[in-house]
Formats: structure tokens, C-alpha cells, sequence
């Protein structure tokens, strides 16, 4: 069985490099899809896939927002949107998957978010004998790109067509001009902030909102409060799962009521299930950004 | 003539504090900015009397296990605070002093419970008891508090780890005015216990022989530096390498001597964490480096010169 696999694995790469040289999936046996994924591996399927489980939730977002929710068999215990994934059952924690509950869902398919952890898991399924798909979509260019892989991997291709044109759309849109200037904080102690390698950063600037922070390349960075103080964002902006307009309760720390925007009680509290993964709903997001820019700020 | 060296390199660490930061401030400016009076200054205080108390608490249970290992985090406290900030964080403990307090409360029980554990079936604090004691309160704390963080859903708690490492960023005059608080009775127990402690260096039996209540000096040395450990923890998280290093740093400045070794570690111990933290502000501007690893960047090499000179010999 084992030997099985390997060989129709090798035949797959075999299948993918033919296909790279005749431009195009029209010679490959009827239904059989060859897609490279993110990590730049073939990833050969026998048809759409029919049971997928994901282990990332911005990718079971995206999946329901192609409209292939309905494969999907696995979700991960962090999943918060759409409401309808969590009917799925959950398999644990996507950063560190039990390969064992995965398989338990006999899936066709598993789609993984890259990381030095879930390149390991991924090892495994395929050995296997599970397809997996491993995608990395941190940007908002990324959400297209990945939407129309998703759609092509499960056989909804006008669904991932549809959100990557949304996407294109929203990125053609020339930049506003920068009214404000903002600091995300996600941690306060170390004071953690958002720089410019997560889309958070491009959801603000597309909301005419100038990250303080735009400078430092990682998604995120640990810095110190002087720095945000020297800064001076006009607002500090919070991804939070609570509802509710209570300013976060580290803001009254005396050592915080050093930065303008904390005293002034200027947060931008941003619920997390539609700015904490990048996912198609992005133009949603920058509008909410704009519309709680024009709040008045929060008594503190 | 030492003493005079170890004052000045603390009060240089001191200035290198105030001055140096990742955001510019004009010299001129330097007593009004903001910046300065209410972050950078609470922030060495802090620091000083942190690293001192790491450093004072290290020296004295490397005497009180005699075992040159011993650093103030071995004894389970770092378990018990992270536990208890990991609590709080899950049951959305409310205020902005919830996790500081809460890891504080995690700290004492766990020093409760190594004390007791110490004291079973009548060790007296044995050394061996007392370290296994603490290496196991230490690993059950950390068990529950990382079969919390991955059972509970909460986003938050994906962060709660960091707590732990978070450095002297928390720092503020109200917080410096509790620890400073704190601080005197475990000192002045410590400093008090000098003598008895020159004596446990010679061996359990010589000591009770010399005259020394092991038993009641062993109990408050162990409760003095414990408790200035988990103060420590509460306000700045788990900072390593100081408290084992620092007290080896002062042997070789002004020897084993307690009335003068615990004094110098508290001055050493101040003078490297504010150096680190200062350093760990800057180098990497605008991002922060966690002030444990320049610690122990700082810290390793001095020890490794010391072991040196110790084998050389």
C-alpha cells in the first residue's frame, strides 16, 4: 500500500513536469488536477476534492466564501468564522495538528497554512497517503491568489474566481491619502505591535491610515512604549474577540497613560472575527476602519 | 576601593538608563520629557531593585542549598507566577493589576509548597529536598498551566507565555513604589542572617557546633529569597542568569564572605539587569529584545571567564 502511494507520487511529479511542458492540464487523465502549492510542491489530486479539512481558520473562512464550505470535514479549535463552520468538527489546534484526528476525518484533502510546524504534519499525512495543500497567504495580494487555489483544488473555481476578482479590484483602487496615523497593539506587556509584513497594515493604509509602526518588516514586533510615546499614533488600534466599547483594561496602567492616544482614550476596538485572519471580507473590514475612524474616542 | 567600583558602575548603569533609549530625547530635555520622568526612570529604578533582589535572593540559596546551581527560579516559583497569570488571563480577571497580582499569588503558593515539601518527614530543608522539591512544584505548575493554555480557547491565552518573559516593560512609579515596599524586611532578614550563613558554608554539623539555629535561619533565608524572588517575577516576569550569575560575580569581587557578598550581589545584580534592559532597548531600535536573553548575552561570557579562572587554579 505504502509502496502504492510512493509510486503514484512519483508518477504525479512526472505527470506535473509534462504538464508544465505542454502548457496545460488538457493532456492529464480526465479529472485529475495538478496545482502547486504554496510551498512550490505539485500537489496532484484525483478530481476535486470532496472531504477537506482545514487547519487554519482564514483558510475555513475563505473556503465558505468560495462556497466550498460543504467539504469541508475539519475545522481547527480557533475557527470563529462564518458561523456555519462551527458546525464542522474541529480536530484540535491547526499550529500543531493531531495527524490522528485529521485522518480520523478521512479526508481527500488537508490544507495547512506553512510554518516550520506544519511542514512536519504535512510530511506525515502524505506519507499517509492524504493530499495535503499548504498555502501562505499573509498579505492581502496573497487572499486572491489563495482563493482561486482553494476554488480549483475543490472543484469551485467561479466561487475563487469571484473573490480573487473582489480582491484585484479592492487592490486596484488606488491609495487613499493618509488622514491618520495608528499603532496596533496586541500585546501589552511586552508591548507587542503590528508591522508592516501582516495585512493589518495594509487594511489601515487602505483606510487612509498610516500604520506608526509601517517601518518594521515582520508581521509582528515587540517594542517598547517609549517608542510608541515618541510616535505619538492619533489612535491605537485593538483586535479583540470581546464584544463591547470598554477600552482594554492595560490602558489604565500608569505606565501606558504616557502615550497621547491611550490618555485621549482613542482605540479603534476591532472585533477579531473580521480583522484577525486576512480574508475576503477585507473590503468589509476597511469600511468598519473607516467608520470607527470617525468615532468620537472612548472615555477612559 | 570595590565598593567605590560597584557603586559607580551601578550609578553609570543608572545613567546609561536614563540617557540611552530607543527614542531620541535632547539632552536639554532630559528632566522634562515625559519619556524620561515617567518610563525610562521607574523603569532602571525598577530594574536595580529587580536585579538586585535576583541577585541578593541567588546568593543566598546558592549558600543555603551550598550549591553553586542554585539560581532563585530552581526553588518552582516561575511556575507558580506563570500558573497564576495564565488564571487570571482565562477567567478574564478584570483591572489593570489582575495579572501581576494573580502571578504574585501563584508565586507564594508555590514557595508554600516547596516549604512544606522542604520541611517532610523532618528534612529541615534539606539542600537535596528543598531542590527536588522545587524542580517538581516547578514542572506540576508548568504541566497545568500549559494544559490550560491548550485546552481553553481564549485567543488571549496563545499570549499568556509571553507574560512570562515580558521584562521590565510594565514598569511605572506605582508599581516601583510596592516593590520598593516589599523590599526591605527579606533584605534586612538576609543581611541579618550573614554571619549564620558563613558558618553553613563549613558543613550543617560545624555550624550547629559554632552556635548557629540552623533551623530558624535556614527557614528565613529560604522564605526571605523567595520572597523577593516572587516579587521579582510578579513586576518582570522570569528573568534568568542573574541570579545565578551575579553571586559568582561577587565571590570573586569580595568573596564568600556573607556581610560582604550579599550586599555586592545586590549591587551587581542591579547594575546587569539595567545594563541588559538598557541594551536590550536600544540595539534593536525600534523593535526590544527580551531582557533575558541579553542576560544571559551578557552574563555567560563573565561566568565563563570565571570558570576559568576557577580551573585554573
Amino acid at each position: 500500500m505504502r509502496r502504492w502511494a510512493h509510486r503514484t507520487h512519483l508518477a504525479g511529479g512526472v505527470i506535473a513536469l509534462l504538464g508544465g511542458a505542454c502548457h496545460g492540464a488538457a493532456r492529464q487523465p480526465a479529472g485529475q488536477l495538478t496545482l502547486t502549492d504554496d510551498a512550490g510542491r505539485p500537489v496532484q489530486l484525483a478530481g476535486p476534492a470532496q472531504r477537506v479539512v482545514s487547519l487554519a481558520p482564514s483558510i475555513t473562512e475563505l473556503l465558505f466564501a468560495i462556497g466550498a464550505g460543504d467539504r469541508v470535514v475539519g475545522r481547527t479549535v480557533y475557527d470563529q468564522y462564518p458561523p456555519a463552520a462551527l458546525q464542522v468538527p474541529s480536530v484540535g489546534d491547526g499550529l500543531n495538528p493531531s495527524v490522528e484526528a485529521i485522518v480520523a476525518r478521512h479526508p481527500d484533502l488537508v490544507l495547512l497554512y506553512r510554518s516550520a510546524h506544519t511542514d512536519a504534519a504535512a510530511q506525515q499525512l502524505e506519507q499517509l497517503g492524504v493530499a495535503t495543500l499548504v498555502v501562505r497567504h499573509d498579505a492581502l495580494a496573497d487572499i486572491g491568489r489563495t482563493a482561486r487555489l482553494l476554488g480549483r483544488a475543490t472543484g469551485r473555481d467561479s466561487g475563487g474566481q469571484a473573490v480573487g476578482r473582489s480582491l484585484d479590484s479592492l487592490l486596484a483602487q488606488p491609495l487613499p491619502p493618509v488622514r491618520t496615523r495608528i499603532a496596533y497593539v496586541v500585546w501589552d506587556s511586552p508591548p507587542i505591535v503590528i508591522g508592516a509584513g501582516s495585512f493589518l497594515d495594509e487594511l489601515a493604509r487602505r483606510a487612509g491610515a498610516e500604520n506608526v509602526f509601517h517601518d518594521i518588516a515582520t508581521p509582528s514586533a515587540t517594542v517598547s512604549i517609549e517608542t510608541i510615546v515618541a510616535r505619538d499614533p492619533d489612535w491605537i488600534a485593538v483586535v479583540r474577540d470581546s464584544a463591547g466599547d470598554a477600552p482594554p483594561a492595560w490602558s489604565r496602567r500608569p505606565e501606558w497613560r504616557a502615550v497621547r492616544a491611550v490618555r485621549e482614550g482613542r482605540f479603534l476596538l476591532l472585533p477579531a472575527d473580521l480583522f484577525g485572519q486576512p480574508s475576503a471580507r477585507a473590503p468589509e473590514a476597511i469600511a468598519r476602519f473607516i467608520e470607527l475612524l470617525s468615532h468620537r474616542p472612548l472615555a477612559t | 576601593m570595590k565598593w567605590l567600583l560597584l557603586s559607580a558602575a551601578l550609578l553609570a548603569a543608572l545613567l546609561a538608563g536614563i540617557v540611552l533609549g530607543p527614542a531620541a530625547v535632547p539632552l536639554s530635555d532630559l528632566l522634562h520629557s515625559p519619556i524620561v520622568i515617567d518610563l525610562r526612570l521607574p523603569r532602571a529604578l525598577l530594574g536595580i531593585l529587580v536585579g538586585g533582589s535576583l541577585g541578593l535572593a541567588g546568593a543566598s540559596l546558592q549558600s543555603l542549598v551550598r550549591n553553586p546551581l542554585a539560581d532563585p527560579f530552581l526553588l518552582g516559583l516561575s511556575g507558580g507566577a506563570g500558573l497564576g497569570a495564565v488564571l487570571a488571563i482565562a477567567l478574564h480577571a478584570g483591572g489593570p493589576w489582575a495579572i501581576p497580582l494573580a502571578a504574585f499569588a501563584g508565586a507564594l503558593l508555590a514557595l508554600g509548597l516547596v516549604f512544606r515539601l522542604g520541611l517532610v518527614g523532618g528534612a529541615e530543608l534539606d539542600p537535596r529536598i528543598l531542590l527536588l522539591g522545587g524542580v517538581a512544584v516547578g514542572a506540576f505548575c508548568g504541566a497545568v498551566m500549559t494544559a490550560i493554555v491548550s485546552l481553553a480557547e481564549a485567543s488571549e491565552l496563545r499570549n499568556a507565555y509571553l507574560w512570562l518573559w515580558g521584562g521590565l516593560s510594565g514598569a511605572s512609579w506605582d508599581g516601583l513604589r510596592v516593590v520598593a515596599l516589599c523590599l526591605p524586611i527579606p533584605v534586612l532578614v538576609l543581611l541579618a542572617a550573614a554571619r549564620p550563613l558563613d558558618l553553613l558554608a563549613l558543613g550543617e554539623e560545624p555550624a550547629r557546633h559554632l552556635g548557629a539555629d540552623l533551623r530558624a535561619v535556614k527557614r528565613r533565608v529560604y522564605l526571605a529569597a523567595s520572597f523577593l524572588t516572587a516579587v521579582s517575577v510578579a513586576v518582570a516576569g522570569v528573568i534568568g542568569f542573574v541570579g545565578l550569575i551575579v553571586p559568582h560575580l561577587g565571590r570573586a569581587l569580595v568573596g564568600g564572605r556573607h556581610l560582604r557578598l550579599l550586599p555586592a550581589s545586590f549591587l551587581a545584580g542591579g547594575t546587569l539587569l539595567v545594563l541588559a534592559d538598557t541594551l536590550a532597548r536600544t540595539v534593536v531600535a525600534p523593535r526590544e529584545l527580551p531582557v533575558g536573553i541579553v542576560t544571559a548575552l551578557v552574563g555567560v561570557p563573565l561566568f565563563a571567564l570565571l570558570l576559568r579562572r576557577w580551573t585554573a587554579y
